[in-house]
């Protein structure tokens, strides 16, 4: 499970001496310094590292939400580097986004809330029965019709997962989706999400500080000051970033 | 069908959305009322003139409104009569007294309007119900919409009018308008001589010698028109003849005309008016504003999801314009009520005509559209990127 270089056409996202910068003139300072990644399709990636080191400005970049400047960023065979706004909005149809908070409209219900999905794509009559799909697949079949505020904090995030699944997407991206949840809850979906990337083949790129979860990965990254520091499968992740010996900073929130 | 959004986003909270309504509401009916005010003004102004059954008004030149007491000969309607496309002209007298307030005794100016009982100058059921009482000396009919300053305006009162005794036999239903004073009263020629032939020295005395407004009917087929401009070409300069209403140059627009151009009745209102106009947007505009900002991480993850800001500009319009129809609803009800309020306490004439709400249908959506086109400016900076970390 190692990365090995691969054709851009096997990988979900390939990254090659990505370089990025916030601000302009001399308040200019660069984020990511040289980043180069491939993503291969069905692989669960987790990206770790302290706060403030970019994790989420690559998550952003690679989700078509800031436009790139220098390097190449391939997402889904598509370069974002130079894109437009309006193709960058064509792009993140194909990706799916899971936050830290569920993100959900108080004033529709689950199914509603996932049916908006579904209508990007414009299939309108058969929105609800794809959403109850969905939503059954995330053990939810029995919530359809209900607002999230009578959902547990689970259950919302299975919502906005089901909400981020039901298109199909070939990437899915996910910021911390079990920071507000309990052990069980946030185990559970990170299984559900773990599940239904490997029957269906997808990428996830998963941004998380929970070192109960991180064995779900099929590899782990490792993102400091900015430079992509290691690239490990789990069991190298775990032996060389043991708590005794680690950089205490990779756990800081 | 799309999941309708905006309508969801704004019920979703009864309460809010019933003060949103009031809100809006409120506003509606600011304009409702102060549009209102301003036309009743005008519309009271000449509800009288309206109300004469004649085709075409005989006045004497100088009268360029009704406040103007000049009177014309009589005779004027007699060479009228001569013409063959007129079928009757008939005299109104007209003149301003004291009325006495039989209860606290106070006197105030009222309008008499006066003409032979057999001819038919207004066409109210109450003349004929009460006609062998008015052909009484000293009795006369008076407007229930008098204003309560004039006391109790019904059958049976007493009271003095110029300093001789009157006795009220009866109501009819007119208004009062600038030029009338306290109220109307109607009574026959004759007992219009008798209070105001003899009027002592200061006064101006009447007699059927002069007329105050001639009533011309032509008769059945004929060009009113056509009329018109052959009574002004037979008649001497000292009257002018006109068409009584209707647009352009009819004794009603001239009534109209003189009003708006001589006070600042249309300025006051329509600039009260135009500042709820503006009150309303910002009520709308914070409604919306609220929406968008509770619902920012929500709008800026559809635009994740891939939703461009074009959809969001409609949800944020789609809103704007639910609040202006929904919110009109309970506006118009309540002016509705505040209508018949004003109008029996002041007598002036409030109409509602559909034109009119439809105008102040037109400023609320207007007013909610420029509220939503603010607000939507919001929406736009929602940065999808900003919803992670």
């Amino acid at each position: 499970m190692s990365p090995t270089v691969t054709t851009s056409t096997d990988c979900a996202v390939q990254i090659r001496n990505l370089n990025y910068y916030f601000g302009r003139g001399d308040l200019r300072k660069q984020v990511l310094y040289d980043i180069n990644l491939d993503l291969p399709r069905g692989q669960i990636v987790i990206m770790t590292g302290p706060s403030g080191s970019g994790k989420t400005t690559l998550l952003t970049l690679i989700g078509a939400l800031r436009s790139a400047q220098e390097g190449s960023l391939q997402v889904l065979s598509q370069e974002i580097v130079g894109m437009g706004n309006r193709k960058l909005v064509a792009v993140r149809r194909n990706i799916g986004f899971i936050f830290q908070a569920h993100n959900l409209f108080e004033s529709l219900t689950a199914t509603q809330n996932v049916e908006m999905a579904v209508e990007l794509k414009g299939e309108f009559r058969s929105k609800r029965s794809q959403s109850v799909d969905i939503l059954t697949q995330v053990g939810l079949e029995n919530r359809v019709d209900y607002k999230p505020d009578s959902l547990s904090g689970g259950q919302k995030q299975r919502v906005a997962i089901a909400r981020a699944l039901v298109n199909q997407p070939q990437l899915i991206l996910a910021d911390e989706p079990t920071a507000a949840l309990d052990k069980k809850s946030g185990r559970d979906v990170v299984t559900l999400m773990q599940k239904l990337a490997k029957e269906q083949n997808r990428t996830i790129l998963m941004v998380t500080h929970d070192n109960r979860i991180l064995d779900v990965a099929d590899r782990i990254i490792n993102l400091v000051d900015g430079y992509l520091e290691s690239d490990d499968n789990l069991d190298t992740f775990v032996s060389t970033h043991d708590p005794k010996t680690l950089d205490r900073r990779m756990f800081i929130m | 069908m799309r999941t309708p959004l905006a309508w969801l986003n704004l019920t979703h909270d009864r309460r809010k959305f019933a003060t949103s309504l009031l809100g809006v509401g409120f506003a509606v009916l600011l304009m409702f009322l102060f549009t209102g005010f301003k036309n009743a003004l005008y519309d009271s102004q000449v509800q009288l003139i309206n109300r004469l059954n004649a085709d075409i008004i005989i006045i004497n030149r100088l009268k360029n409104n009704m406040f103007v007491p000049s009177a014309f000969a009589r005779r004027r309607l007699y060479q009228a009569r001569a013409l063959a496309t007129v079928a009757s002209a008939y005299p109104l007298y007209l003149s301003d007294v004291r009325w006495k307030n039989p209860e606290n005794k106070t006197t105030r100016p009222v309008r008499v309007l006066a003409f032979n009982l057999a001819d038919p100058i207004l066409p109210l059921p109450e003349i004929q119900a009460h006609l062998d009482q008015l052909k009484l000396p000293n009795t006369a009919l008076i407007d229930e919409r008098a204003r309560v300053e004039v006391g109790p305006r019904e059958a049976g009162v007493v009271t003095e009018l110029a300093d001789r005794e009157i006795r009220i036999v009866g109501t009819f239903s007119l208004g009062t308008d600038f030029a009338s004073g306290n109220g109307n009263l109607i009574m026959s020629d004759q007992n219009f001589l008798r209070y105001f032939a003899n009027r002592g020295p200061e006064e101006d005395e009447r007699s059927f010698a002069t007329a105050d407004i001639g009533l011309v009917k032509v008769v059945p087929g004929a060009e009113v028109e056509a009329v018109v401009a052959q009574l002004q070409e037979r008649l001497p300069d000292d009257v002018k003849v006109m068409v009584r209403s209707g647009p352009g140059d009819s004794f009603e627009a001239q009534e109209r005309d003189y009003w708006r151009d001589s006070t600042n009745i249309a300025f006051v209102f329509s600039l009260l008016t135009v500042m709820s106009f503006f009150v309303g947007i910002i009520l709308v505009y914070q409604i919306l504003y609220t929406d968008v900002a509770d619902h920012w991480t929500e709008y800026a993850t559809l635009k994740a999801m891939g939703y461009s800001n074009r959809f969001l500009f409609g949800v944020v319009i789609q809103e704007a314009l639910i609040l202006s129809v929904l919110g009109f609803i309970p506006g118009f009800l309540v002016s509705h009520l505040l209508y018949g309020g004003a109008a029996n306490v002041t007598g002036l004439l409030f109409q509602m005509t559909p034109g009119r709400v439809l105008n102040i249908y037109i400023l609320s959506f207007v007013m909610s559209l420029i509220s939503g086109a603010i607000a939507v400016r919001k929406v736009q900076s929602a940065d999808p990127a900003e919803v992670f970390g």
